[in-house]
């Protein structure tokens, strides 16, 4: 029986395995792919909601890198006009208004200014805003007094104007708003508008939806039918196709958003995602940075009136923007405030109260990424020494700059009026002169303005950071700097020959350096060479140093590269920028110290705390008597010398030191040259190399002075190093002389280096004009 | 030169009858913004935050560029960030700026003297303390 049974069995199976086989192959096959359907349908949602995920988590925002000038610091005593802080708060967008409550506004009562400040976080902590009067007089800010307290303030900050930012790709920028910061009303209307449903749907809206195919297939206007949420993840990916597949992707997504998510941190997310406008080339992201850029106020004090407008113009920003198209953003703004009527959030009076209000959208000019791009070209180059661009781009820093708007306005103001004056007055084409500026504090070496050509708005080619031109004689301060600190051999006495000289070089014609009038001088002093420019003495000086010792003292005031040493390099022909020209005289401005010249003072993240500071330095490069004794003799430069004329825009007794310079046909223009508070380099050129027909007193200079004269220079008043005494000096010989002497000269000399033999006393004047020295110890 | 010298003298002989009177000191600067940041310096460098005692050294010297009592103050602050170059550098700043104030190259040259022997130099700092004892 067993076996009969096994057999059966052993029969049985086959005959159940083939009709086993046959039927159930199809459902197997169907089983088996609606099996791999579905474990790819898990895959794909799994894939979906990893990168919704990610993109929602991530790194949801790249925040620009936000660059602010200098803070203005108020104290009493400070030279501040009614004028130049007016200036400051409109950069600031401060507004005036009768009645100043809020921070950023302000009131002038006569001389008295009533000025509530905003919060900042400096480097050194948080300043509070406050509520402050402060008076002037005679162009000087005399008291600061707390509004409320009467207290008497000693120093306070304004906020930092805001000059640009360092922006991640399409310049989007935005400025994060958390959700309890957003009144009710943006998201009344954000809701009564986009997604009625918003707080009952699970990221898809079915009824909209339905709503949407049924107006569709009736004929009407294709409708949206896309919640908030849809909205939001069709911003996270970059293109904007239209097709079934995206639209099923995206609600798929939209229902794993929800899932993950509450609708609180996605309506934050909305608001801050969706862009709202455009300024130049910069994109105006989030309800944050649009009230800001359109009312001037935080998100916070948005009014009904506003929160319409925004939330209207979503469907359109450059269709509906309140600046371009006042018309139809009101009739939109209004359309928003009947739908809001509708849906029951505002009432009937809020509404129509809402609807009489003007746009109130404020003026502004367009400032894209900044309104000093050659400013910030350098801050970025400053910047990326220690910062990847990646994280300039995304992490919001806060980078606090050197920059002084009234100098880099006064800078601005003076190359374009001077170049065009020229052109004018010189018969040049139109717009083909080029210049550059950079002017610096002269003791701490922040950069207080740089121009980088006479389109200041223009980001193209930065000429303070980039033209490498010849220097001319702006070389001959190093030349003579070098001389004089070997006070055995030389000092400003010496007598140099200024015959015809010719220099043999190998395997080139010989050089033959001329003087600018075409003759020659016999024997000068030093002193006189480097007042009237004398190219022959002063190659023949440097011939005598050596070119090569020359060059070193150049790279040891300042210049970080090696350049070619050969006899012409001591007349200037080798090539730097503006900025490298402004590191050299700003070693010799503040007496021999070399301070790396710096555009950051600090970068900060975007919650306040310092990551950078960027200290103040000192190097001492030059001795310091040998720079006294060359600054002497550049203040005669000006008194005296080849810079005279510039008693056309400042009084000479500023002392200001300071040296032209020209170089061959008239190619370049430049003046260098430094005033108590500050130093600046100008360059005239053209960007074709050819001749402007200007030498250094004629084109740079003129800029140089009219610039100054806005800024209130401070008279130079030299330090006087220990080892200084003065002697008269008979001028053709070069020896001793005495007061009242014929052609007598009060020189100062680093002490035991003056010469020991004297003339007899002759008769006569003295030099006919006094020289700085003269002028001080008389 | 000599008007300076005689100048000079002049100042010094108010001062010290000044010293005698009373035991007046004369304020580190005219501008009371300078002299609330020189105190504000102190105190954070005192609770050793140095850093920010630096940052406000360094926005007082934006006010007053040429206060050779500033650059002293900031290389003190320096020797204590273990700055030694940075500090002998800054208090050779302040001698080129404080034109016979003996008082205060003094005090530069001692601060010079500890800043090098801080940093190894034994003989230089040796130097340093001579250039003192000549002031």
């Amino acid at each position: 029986m067993i076996s009969v049974v096994a057999m059966k069995k052993a029969k049985s199976k086959p005959r159940k395995k083939q009709s086993k086989s046959k039927k159930p192959l199809l459902t197997r096959l169907i089983f088996r792919a609606v099996l791999l359907l579905i474990l790819i349908l898990i895959f794909a949602v799994v894939y979906l909601d990893v990168t919704v995920r990610e993109r929602f988590e991530g790194k949801r925002w790249k925040l620009p890198a936000q660059v602010y000038a200098r803070p203005l610091e108020l104290y009493p005593g400070l030279q501040l006009s009614p004028r130049e802080i007016n200036d400051e708060l409109n950069l600031l967008g401060y507004h005036q208004t009768p009645h100043p409550q809020k921070p950023g506004s302000y009131l002038w009562h006569d001389r008295v200014l009533e000025l509530i400040t905003r919060d900042f976080t400096f480097a050194e902590g948080f300043q509070p805003g406050a509520d402050l009067r402060l008076s002037f007089s005679n162009g000087h800010l005399q008291r600061i007094t707390n509004a409320a307290s009467n207290e008497k303030i000693q120093l306070i900050r304004l906020d930092p104007p805001l000059i640009g930012g360092i922006y991640p790709e399409q310049n989007e920028d935005r400025v994060l708003v958390k959700l309890d910061q957003v009144p009710q009303t943006v998201i009344n209307a954000l809701i009564a508008v986009e997604d009625r449903r918003f707080y009952s749907h699970h990221g898809v809206d079915l009824k909209g939806i339905t709503r949407a195919l049924v107006a569709m297939a009736k004929g009407g206007q294709i409708q949206g039918g896309s919640t908030i949420t849809q909205q939001l993840v069709k911003n996270f990916y970059l293109s904007s196709e239209r097709t079934i597949q995206r639209k099923l992707v995206e609600m798929v997504m939209a229902l794993l958003l929800e899932v993950h998510y509450s609708k609180e941190e996605i309506l934050e997310t909305y608001l801050n995602e969706v862009y709202l406008g455009q300024d130049g080339n910069r994109a105006i992201h989030g309800f944050g940075l649009a009230s800001h850029f359109f009312f001037d106020k935080p998100v916070s004090q948005l009014e009904l009136q506003d929160a319409a407008l925004l939330v209207g113009m979503l469907k359109g920003p450059s269709h509906y923007n309140p600046r371009t198209q006042p018309q139809r953003a009101r009739q939109r703004r209004n359309l928003v405030l009947q739908l809001m009527e509708e849906h029951g959030t505002v009432s009937w009076t809020e509404a129509s109260s809402a609807r009489n209000q003007p746009l109130g959208a404020v003026e502004r000019p367009i400032r894209g990424t900044s309104p000093f791009p050659a400013f910030m070209d350098l801050v970025q180059r400053q910047l990326r020494q220690n910062y990847r661009d990646e994280d300039l781009r995304s992490q919001g820093l806060k980078i606090l700059t050197t920059l002084d708007q009234r100098v880099q306005r006064a800078a601005e103001a003076a190359l374009q009026q001077r170049l065009s004056e020229l052109e004018g007055s010189r018969r040049l084409n139109q717009d083909s002169l080029q210049g550059a500026i950079l002017v610096t504090s002269s003791q701490n070496a922040e950069i207080q303005a740089l121009v980088g050509g006479r389109d200041p708005r223009f980001e193209g080619f930065d000429r303070a950071l980039d033209a490498r031109r010849p220097i001319g004689s702006l070389i001959k301060p190093v030349v003579f700097l070098t001389a004089l600190e070997q006070p055995d051999s030389y000092n400003l006495a010496t007598q140099l020959d200024d015959s015809p000289l010719v220099v043999e070089q190998n395997g080139s014609t010989d050089w033959e350096p001329q003087n600018f009038d075409k003759k020659f001088h016999g024997q000068v002093l030093l002193h006189d060479a480097l007042v009237h420019s004398y190219n022959v003495s002063t190659a023949r000086l440097g011939l005598e140093l050596g070119p090569d010792t020359v060059m070193k003292s150049l790279q040891r005031l300042g210049v970080e590269r090696s350049l070619p040493a050969y006899p012409s390099s001591l007349l200037g022909a080798n090539a730097l920028t503006p900025l490298e020209v402004s590191q050299v005289y700003q070693s010799i401005a503040s007496g021999g110290f070399k301070t790396p010249l710096k555009a950051i003072r600090e970068v900060l993240t975007s919650e306040g705390v310092t990551l950078q500071h960027y200290p103040l330095d000192v190097e001492l490069v030059a001795s310091s008597e040998a720079t006294y004794l060359l600054t002497v003799a550049m203040q005669d430069v000006v008194t005296q010398g080849t810079a005279k004329d510039l008693e056309n825009y400042l009084p000479q007794e500023l002392g200001i030191a300071g040296k032209t310079g020209t170089t061959d046909d008239f190619r370049d223009s430049w003046f260098a040259g430094f005033s108590g508070d500050r130093l600046a380099v100008v360059w005239v050129g053209r960007d074709d190399n050819q001749s402007t027909g200007l030498t250094g007193s004629s084109g740079a200079m003129t800029i140089w002075g009219s610039m100054l004269a806005k800024l209130d220079p401070q008279p130079l008043i030299l330090p006087e190093p220990d080892r200084i005494e003065a002697h008269w000096i008979d001028r053709p010989t070069g020896l001793l002389s005495a007061r009242g002497c014929k052609d007598a000269v009060l020189l100062p000399f680093i002490s035991g280096s003056a010469p020991r033999e004297s003339v007899p006393c002759r008769a006569g004047k003295e030099t006919g004009n006094k020289n700085w020295f003269e002028r001080i110890f008389q | 030169m000599k008007l300076l010298k005689d100048l000079g003298m002049i100042l010094s002989v108010t001062l010290i009858l000044a010293g005698c009177t009373t035991s007046f000191l004369p304020p580190p600067s005219q501008n009371s913004a300078v002299v609330s940041l020189l105190e504000q310096a102190q105190s954070l460098s005192a609770a050793g935050q140095l850093d920010q005692a630096g940052a406000s050294l360094e926005r007082a010297l934006r006010i007053e560029p040429r206060n050779p009592l500033l650059w002293q103050r900031l290389a003190a602050v320096r020797i204590d960030q273990q700055q030694y170059l940075q500090a002998e550098n800054l208090a050779k700043k302040s001698n080129a700026l404080a034109q016979g104030d003996h008082n205060l190259r003094r005090e530069n040259w001692l601060l010079i003297a500890r800043a090098r022997s801080l940093n190894g130099d034994d003989e230089g700092s040796r130097e340093a303390r001579e250039r003192a004892g000549q002031e």
